[in-house]
């Protein structure tokens, strides 16, 4: 079976000369719900900037749904649905516009483009937030924008960068509910977290990056044995579980 | 993969929505700069100097000032359309999409037109009023509008795509594209010029681009009609495989 994602030793290095990725490989099969975890500066948001084209691989090779992302970059960008971590959007633009712009730039035909805004803006809760520009909602009104943006295409990938950081209880448990009934339909999940009950609750195979490198993989089950998922992180980034080092002193 | 055509009139219809957020900072002001200008050489300077080549002062600087808005709407347009775009970093928008380079490329370019078709547009309106509707041939005009929008909006691109702050967005336009325009021939001919500086006006490409507007409204030609198209063409060419090969290597856009 083709892989949703392939990442092959992708290396990333800045122009000062920072490695941010360092011979990274990863493979999410498709319909996974896949966990990217590691702590910040880790490498987690620039591997997913290579693979969305945000920035240019090193070298190594990235594969989307078989589809080099480098050399074939269009076709495999029609793939991948991105919401990002930072707001990267036109302040002055209204929710509508946004996502409009968006689908437009993904090729949909304005009838369909106006059918699906109006389905995510009903799903989101954004309807009469529609006139309002960027800048004047809050900080989870505007996540919830940037997560429709990702959806207008329906991609097969959809790659979450920390999407429920700052959003309050009520839409981060809608949103999971919501990104499972995506998944169940087929879509492939890549989510990057800080909150690990969010990968308990909704991944199945985790990757734990640290300092560039996919330092542990494997089924969530596995980082379930034990102590536990916040342990096997911890031990797994290098730091330790606070019992461990409790008991230690 | 076939052209995103609905994804260019996105590009388009996103940046002429962003620029008629700031009409008096896009149209109004170089219709007021060129009214000014018009008023000036039309009824203050006009009058008092002769005719040149059978036309009147007026009719002779108004190509000029026409010529020296476009190049400032072109250029202006380009580099804030892009330098905006990285700024806030909704040009991410545009490289997650399957939109090609040419279409980012192609979507810029247009936005640049229209911008400098409505200030052209705008000030022959304001010159009308004044009693100067000399258009020799359209096809002509037509073609330095787009031609001159085109270079100093791939320029602009250039320029959006280097800049690490606003003031670095100012220093084409201080340091080469104002002082070249003002001795490209917007308010002399080149007899006018000493014989020994008349170098400076054949040796400057602004000189062709006011000369072949210049021509295209009122006739009045001072140099090779081929020479301005070809090295026009020629200029476009080489600054828009300039631009695609840093849309490429994402210079300026890409981590």
């Amino acid at each position: 079976m083709i892989p949703a994602l392939n990442i092959h030793n992708l290396r990333k290095v800045y122009r000062r000369g920072t490695v941010a990725v360092d011979d990274l490989s990863l493979s999410v099969e498709p319909g996974d719900f896949f966990g990217f975890l590691g702590p910040n500066g880790a490498g987690k948001s620039t591997t997913i900037h290579c693979v969305t084209g945000i920035a240019t691989p090193t070298s190594g090779k990235i594969e989307v749904f078989g589809v080099d992302a480098v050399e074939q970059y269009r076709e495999a960008r029609a793939l991948i649905g991105l919401s990002p971590q930072e707001f990267n959007v036109d302040v002055f633009a209204t929710p509508v516009q946004i996502v409009d712009w968006m689908g437009g730039y993904f090729g949909i035909a304005k009838a369909e483009r106006k059918r699906r805004i109006e389905d995510l803006l009903e799903r989101f809760d954004l309807v009469e937030h529609r006139k309002k520009t960027f800048r004047e909602l809050s900080g989870g009104l505007k996540r919830r924008v940037i997560l429709a943006r990702a959806l207008i295409h329906k991609p097969r990938l959809l790659i979450l960068d920390e999407p429920t950081a700052g959003v309050d209880v009520e839409l981060r448990i809608d949103l999971w509910r919501y990104l499972g009934e995506l998944n169940r339909d087929g879509t492939t999940i890549l989510l990057t977290t800080h909150y690990l009950e969010e990968v308990e609750r909704l991944c199945r195979n985790i990757a734990i990056v640290a300092k560039g490198k996919i330092v542990r993989r494997g089924p969530k089950a596995e980082f379930l044995e034990g102590d536990g998922l916040e342990a096997a992180y911890l031990g797994a980034t290098g730091a330790k579980p606070a019992h461990i080092a409790a008991g230690a002193s | 993969m076939s052209i995103n055509w609905i994804g260019l009139a996105t590009i388009i219809r996103r940046e002429i929505t962003r620029l008629l957020r700031v009409p008096i900072q896009a149209f109004l002001a170089p219709w007021i700069s060129a009214l000014l200008f018009i008023f000036i050489f039309g009824y203050v300077v006009g009058p008092r100097i002769s005719s040149i080549g059978g036309h009147r002062y007026l009719e002779f600087v108004l190509p000029g000032v026409l010529m020296l808005n476009i190049i400032n709407a072109a250029f202006l347009q380009a580099t804030s359309q892009v330098y905006f775009g990285r700024f806030m970093r909704y040009v991410e928008e545009a490289l997650v999409s399957p939109l090609s380079y040419v279409e980012m490329i192609v979507g810029t370019l247009a936005t640049v037109v229209f911008r400098t078709v409505i200030t052209a547009v705008g000030i022959l309106v304001i010159a009308a009023c004044f009693g100067v509707t000399s258009l020799r041939s359209l096809d002509e005009f037509l073609f330095w509008v787009v031609i001159v929008s085109a270079i100093f909006g791939l320029l602009g691109i250039v320029i959006g795509l280097w800049a690490k702050s606003f003031e670095q967005l100012t220093v084409l336009n201080v340091f080469l594209i104002t002082p070249l325009s003002f001795v490209g021939g917007v308010f002399n001919t080149v007899n006018m010029l000493p014989s020994w500086l008349r170098w400076l006006a054949y040796g400057n490409p602004f000189f062709y681009f006011i000369n072949g507007l210049r021509n295209a409204m009122i006739g009045f030609n001072e140099a090779s009609e081929f020479l301005g198209a070809g090295l026009s063409l020629g200029l476009t060419a080489l600054l828009g495989v300039f631009v695609w090969r840093l849309y490429a290597k994402g210079y300026g856009l890409r981590e």
